[in-house]
Parts: C-alpha cells; sequence; structure tokens
C-alpha cells in the first residue's frame, strides 16, 4: 500500500476510500506503551495491514558510547532497556572483560550477585509489562499489586546502587562495592513475600475468564513466523521454542543454577503470558539458590588496578593506587584491540552487544542487538485479520521498551 | 564543521577483528559484497535459522571503508546446552563494503527480520541494500540529511542556525502579540502607560 509508505504528519485518519481506511495509532496512544505509532489499514474495525513506526525515542545512545570512557559509556548503555538496567549494565560489562581477557578473574561473589540482580530486574521488568498490561485490559488494580512488588526490588538497587532505576551497579571487572549492611534482611522478606504475591496475581488474573476472552486467540504468532521474525525471549519460547541465552551460552556462572525453562506451543497472547508468569517463577528459583551462596563474604572486584580502581581507603596510603586512581579518573583504561559478541538472557530476549575496540581508552563501536525491536517486528505479522481493540493487547504482550527500541 | 566534543579518529582502527579472532564462541567468516548473499544463503540451508542481528562498523581509513556484521544463530543446537552438542552455534560474518559504492544485496527475502535492520544500517551509515521493498530512514526524521554513526558525522550533529531565545518573557510575549496571563496586548500597553505616568507624577 503506497500510502503507507510516507509517513504522514498528525492527521488521525489519513485516507478514506470505499472500504478501507489507513488511520494512525500514536505515537501518544495511551496503549503502546512508548512511543510508538502504527500505521494502519483497516476495514471496519479489522486490520488489513499494519506498519509500526518507530525512531520517536531515537537518542543516538550508541554514537554516545564512542565518545565516552569504556566505563562512562556503561551510564548510557544502561538507560536503553530502562525496565531492566541491570541487564545491559551486565551484557556490556560481560562483553568488555571478554575483550580485556579478565572473564574467569571476576571473584565468585561478584557474578552470584550479578545474577541476582539480573534475575530481580526480570522479575521488576515483568512487573511493569503484567501491571500496564492489566491496563491494557481494564483491570486496574493488577497495577499496584505489580508494582508494589516492584517497588521493593527498586528499593535492593537503590541499596546497592544508590539510585532506584539506573543504580549503575554492575561495572567492567565486578560490581561497585558489596552489598550494604541490611540488604539480605530486606531481600530474604522479598523472596518470602513473593510467593504469596504470586498466588494473588495468579488468582486474580490467570483464570479470569475476562482476561482469557481477551487473550486466547489474540496476536497469534506462529513458530516458523517467529523464527522468520527473528523473535527471543518469551516471544519465542510462547511458540514452542526453549531457548534461553542462560542455558544455551551460560554466562556469569548461569551452570551453577537449578530453573526450568518454560515453554507454550499456543503462540498467542495468553501463551506469551503463562510463560511470564513461570519465568518469574523461575527467578524466584534462581534468587533463592544465589541468597544460599551470599552469606560467605569475598571480594566484588576483579584484581586488577589497570581495570578496576583500589579501595579509596588506600589513596592516602600507597602512592601506586593514588596514581592507578588518577589514571582510571582521568583517561580510563584501554581495551586490546579487537571485536566481541556477547548475549545475555534480557526479560525480553537474547540482549546482545557487538563490541569493537580498537585498542584506546573508548570504544570504537558498541552495536546493540536490541530483543524489543526484533519482537516488535513481528507485529507486522500478528496484527492482520486482529481488531483494534486486539491488537493493544498484542502490542502489550510484545512487551517492547522503546528505550530499547530507538536507542 | 566537527563538534569539539568529537575525539580524534583513533590510528589503529584498521581491522580490529582480524588481531584476535576467537575471543567468543562464535565462528568468524569474512566474504565479499559479491558472495554474501549466497553465503548466507548456504548458511542458512545449514541450520542457521536465525539471523540473529545485522550491524555496521565504520573504519573511515581503511578500503572497504564499512564493515556489515551478520549474527547468525543455529537454532536446534542453541536450543540444547552448548556443552553436550559441542559444536558453536553461533556465526558471524563480516562483509566489507566500498565507500564509494556502498550497495549490498538485501537480505529481507532469506529473513523477515532483516527489514529493520537494513533500514538501520542505510539510515546510520548510509549502506544501500538492494533490494529492500522499502529502503528508508527508520530512526532519524525522513528529511534528515548525512548518516550520523559515520565516524566523520559530528557528535552533536551538524552546525545550524538556531533562532536567539527570549532575553525577558514578557517582552518576547508583547512582541509576538500573546500576552501572558490572559490579558490582551491593549490592556498591557495601557498599564504600561499607566505606570510610567504615575512613575512621571512621583518624580515631579
Amino acid at each position: 500500500m503506497s500510502s503507507l509508505s510516507a509517513t504522514p504528519l498528525t492527521p488521525e485518519i489519513v485516507t478514506q476510500d470505499g472500504n478501507s481506511m489507513v488511520l494512525s495509532m500514536g505515537p501518544q496512544h495511551p496503549s503502546t506503551h512508548g512511543v510508538l505509532q502504527v500505521m494502519l489499514e483497516i476495514e471496519g474495525e479489522t486490520v488489513v495491514k499494519a506498519e509500526p513506526e518507530i525512531g520517536y525515542l531515537h537518542t543516538g545512545i550508541e554514537k554516545s558510547a564512542e565518545n565516552l570512557f569504556w566505563s562512562q559509556a556503561q551510564t548510557v548503555i544502561e538507560r536503553m532497556d530502562y525496565l531492566a538496567p541491570e541487564s545491559n549494565a551486565l551484557c556490556y560489562a560481560l562483553a568488555v572483560e571478554k575483550l580485556l581477557g579478565v572473564t574467569d578473574a571476576i571473584p565468585k561473589r561478584a557474578q552470584a550477585i550479578r545474577v541476582l540482580f539480573a534475575e530481580l530486574t526480570r522479575i521488576a521488568s515483568h512487573c511493569v509489562w503484567l501491571g500496564t498490561g492489566g491496563i491494557d485490559l481494564g483491570a486496574l488494580s493488577v497495577f499496584f499489586y505489580t508494582f508494589d512488588l516492584r517497588e521493593n526490588i527498586l528499593d535492593l538497587q537503590e541499596a546497592a546502587g544508590g539510585a532506584r532505576m539506573h543504580p549503575n551497579y554492575v561495572r567492567i571487572g565486578g560490581l561497585n562495592g558489596d552489598l550494604p549492611d541490611g540488604f539480605l534482611a530486606k531481600l530474604d522478606a522479598l523472596i518470602e513475600k513473593f510467593p504469596g504475591r504470586m498466588r494473588d496475581l495468579r488468582g486474580l488474573l490467570q483464570a479470569n475468564p475476562i482476561l482469557q476472552d481477551r487473550m486466547i486467540d489474540v496476536g497469534v504468532l506462529s513458530l516458523d513466523e517467529a523464527l522468520q521474525w527473528n523473535c527471543t525471549g518469551p516471544t519465542l519460547r510462547a511458540c514452542g521454542v526453549a531457548y534461553d541465552v542462560r542455558r544455551a551460552f551460560p554466562y556469569s556462572s548461569y551452570e551453577e543454577y537449578e530453573f526450568d525453562i518454560p515453554t507454550r506451543t499456543e503462540g498467542d497472547a495468553y501463551a506469551r503470558f503463562l510463560v511470564r508468569l513461570d519465568e518469574m517463577e523461575e527467578s524466584h528459583r534462581i534468587i533463592k539458590q544465589v541468597r544460599a551462596k551470599l552469606d560467605t563474604p569475598g571480594p566484588v572486584l576483579v584484581d586488577d588496578p589497570k581495570i578496576a580502581a583500589p579501595p579509596k581507603e588506600t589513596i592516602a596510603l600507597s602512592m601506586e593506587a593514588l596514581i592507578h586512581h588518577f589514571k582510571i579518573v582521568s583517561e580510563g583504561f584501554r581495551v586490546p584491540p579487537g571485536d566481541v559478541y556477547h548475549a545475555v538472557e534480557g526479560p525480553r530476549g537474547e540482549l546482545g552487544f557487538y563490541i569493537v575496540s580498537d585498542g584506546g581508552n573508548r570504544p570504537y563501536r558498541v552495536r546493540t542487538r536490541p530483543p524489543s525491536m526484533y519482537n516488535l517486528q513481528a507485529l507486522k505479522s500478528i496484527a492482520p485479520g486482529n481488531l483494534i481493540a486486539d491488537l493493544v493487547v498484542s502490542i502489550g504482550s510484545l512487551d517492547p521498551v522503546f528505550g530499547e527500541v530507538d536507542r | 564543521m566537527p563538534s569539539t566534543q568529537s575525539p580524534p579518529i583513533a590510528g589503529a582502527a584498521i581491522d580490529p577483528p582480524s588481531l584476535r579472532p576467537a575471543i567468543d564462541d562464535a565462528v568468524i567468516e569474512r566474504v565479499d559484497v559479491l558472495g554474501v548473499r549466497a553465503r548466507l544463503e548456504a548458511l542458512k540451508n545449514e541450520g542457521f535459522t536465525m539471523l540473529l542481528d545485522l550491524g555496521a562498523v565504520d573504519y573511515p581509513q581503511r578500503a572497504p571503508r564499512f564493515d556489515v556484521v551478520y549474527h547468525l544463530l543455529k537454532m536446534p543446537d542453541a536450543v540444547a546446552s552448548v556443552a553436550a552438542v559441542g559444536t558453536p552455534a553461533r556465526v558471524r560474518v563480516l562483509c566489507g563494503v566500498d565507500a564509494a559504492d556502498p550497495h549490498l544485496p538485501s537480505v529481507v527475502d532469506l529473513w523477515r527480520s532483516a527489514d529493520w535492520a537494513e533500514r538501520e544500517v542505510w539510515d546510520l551509515f548510509g549502506i544501500v541494500f538492494d533490494g529492500h521493498p522499502d529502503l528508508r530512514r527508520i530512526q532519524m526524521p525522513q528529511e534528515w540529511e548525512g548518516h550520523p554513526l559515520r565516524k566523520d558525522y559530528p557528535l552533536r550533529g551538524p552546525e545550524r542556525d538556531r533562532s536567539p531565545r527570549p532575553s525577558f518573557a514578557l517582552k518576547s510575549n508583547v512582541q509576538a502579540g500573546t500576552p501572558p496571563s490572559g490579558r490582551t496586548l491593549e490592556a498591557l500597553q495601557e498599564q504600561i502607560k499607566r505606570a510610567a505616568a504615575r512613575d512621571g507624577a512621583a518624580h515631579e
């Protein structure tokens, strides 16, 4: 359809002929979970063709990263997927550590705490998806249940990293300091609280006939389409493929933890909903296993003063420590030349970084593989034949984050 | 004119991928523009059913100037654990593209997911994918000039005329004919006149 190719300015109804009509949904539509515009060709209430338009939140993060030190770039990279900042930070840190050749030198305790935050952030991200997805369907009270749970997780992020949304706690070489006093008590309280809250959420939603009516057989994605559109994460697992980066290419000692990979075969919005709920419980399982390891103290930063600044207390006592501090703060550290691709399982799927170093103190190129972008593209297959109201459910069930889609 | 914030282009960046080929678990292949499509199609038939990602890197001091990087994943192997399979399930295909003739065959008909990825590479690097059904900008506005992720593109964008900021809100409002807080321009002028007359009277 040629009328779909050119982006229109603002009018709601773009063209209208006898049977079909082209309608612009978004970029300010409340149910698009960000700034997504979907150009819809509709016949009555039925979508004939949907063309998502992205780029409204493009902030040039990849360009910015090329102009910052290796450690500074992490700050902007955390802001891509703002619902799961620690996944981004972890993936970037792991990729740079591979280039540095220090992957095996990362202390066990740091690896365990990284896994802890990767899983906490997955639960927090799924909480936002579930809460806002509930609002899409008219279930307003779910939002308060899920955001209460997320609030507890943000508290933990704040305690560890100092900021609620973007803690910048995972660093290249380890972590920004050990867990603070009182953290484990808060974590225990959360572990204790979680199963009851999940029971509430499942009770409210899973067997709810209204919700089932709105989700079953809506937004169906076949396995073949999912592979063609390069979907990963819960979207792919709801089509029956148990691909999970944590299992396929283990990182940060994920092979030490016991967890299942929930899958469904229906490929509809309800299947994605169930897969994510199961994933939250699997994350809880992993968190409990990590918790058991956290009682034994240990270092959380790689023992290499060229990459990680020595403890601040040593500055006043050691000339060498002072020099290392000065060098790292004023000109960063250098990374040997080479290229690397590293991926982690983010809440939305395979989050990957292709990083090129030219031997300097700034990344030469940071290319992200954004899972949301590829999952969202599948909307072109999902939407046709569905009602407009179901499109809202479909977008919600793909769980896109536009900071990551547009970068 | 380049922004002052852009760091100098590092001289070492000629071909970093060739220096240390085995840092990660992917098999790395280098192909040229003429062979890239055939190679990708062959890999797809070998079981690399997913085109995970497609991106580009700019090396201004090298010929060919660009690298287009394809990341492929072998699906059945990737589902099982790596240790059980023992063969690498990732392939990274690098294809050099010349700056004078930045053209490359599109793979949208092999993997539909390449659609947005190729549009993004065109948008941010200016590399044309021949055969793409709808190759237009995706991140930047349609009327944008230049390709921001090229190394010679200034960090803060091209120099452009910015209209001067109004120095004083009330003044600018009066000039624009839209006075604040619902008062009309006439009422505002009247008030200023009255105030001037009052001040004048006080001084006499």
